[in-house]
């Protein structure tokens, strides 16, 4: 794993023509946000590598509003929202129970 | 009025306000399209404010909401969400109960689809 190599935000690229890299980093920082989903992926919707649909399933979002529920995701994918590497998001969010 | 409290004044008087991408008879995103579907299908009197004119439009709504994406819905002054949530409360019955529950039976009758825009200061 990547443990110990986090010092670089590896594959992050402005702008992202790459949309494997830019899958693989929101996947990773969605994994150390929510290392107890039972289902997580993300999707390159259009292969740019800027459109992503995102599904979590976790125990943390029971009981939360779908608005809270997102939130947790949008705080987890803060860094990518904010510089443009996502221009947009699809979430799909569930409890576990 | 500062940009701030005319984007506070329509989030807490409008009954249903909808910031979108362009406005009803010209829609400019497909997600906001997606939100807007979905609320006229619930039959919600939607009051809609384009955030594209001016970049400070939307960097004041997002502070103001805590929300970073467009669309953003809010019913009587709560943010329901964005495209992805309306559109799921909209296939689950759930966000017609939630307009009732606000805005009491009959919500839909009162009045039409409108827009309102924002003055930049």
């Amino acid at each position: 794993m990547d443990a110990g190599h986090t010092t670089e935000p590896r594959g992050i690229e402005i702008g992202g023509y790459d949309g494997d890299v830019a899958t693989e980093s929101l996947q990773k920082l969605l994994n150390e946000a929510f290392p107890d989903a039972t289902e997580l992926f993300v999707v390159d919707r259009t292969g740019g590598g800027d459109h992503f649909q995102v599904t979590v399933t976790s125990p943390r979002f029971e009981g939360l509003s779908l608005v809270d529920q997102h939130r947790l995701v949008y705080d987890a994918l803060a860094a990518p929202l904010s510089d443009g590497t996502i221009h947009e998001l699809r979430i799909k969010t569930k409890g576990t129970a | 009025m500062s940009l701030r409290d005319q984007i506070s004044e329509i989030i807490e008087t409008e009954p249903v306000a909808l910031f979108m991408k362009g406005t009803p008879s010209f829609v400019a995103c497909g997600n906001s399209q997606r939100a807007l579907t979905a609320l006229r299908t619930a039959g919600a009197p939607v009051t809609a404010v384009d955030i594209l004119p001016d970049p400070r439009f939307r960097q004041e709504l997002s502070a103001l909401s805590g929300w970073p994406t467009i669309p953003q819905v809010f019913v009587k002054g709560e943010l329901v969400g964005g495209a992805d949530i309306v559109e799921e409360l909209a296939a689950t019955g759930e966000l017609e109960r939630k307009l009732t529950d606000a805005l009491g039976e009959g919500f839909g009758d009162a009045r039409e689809e409108r827009v309102i825009a924002l003055a930049a200061a």
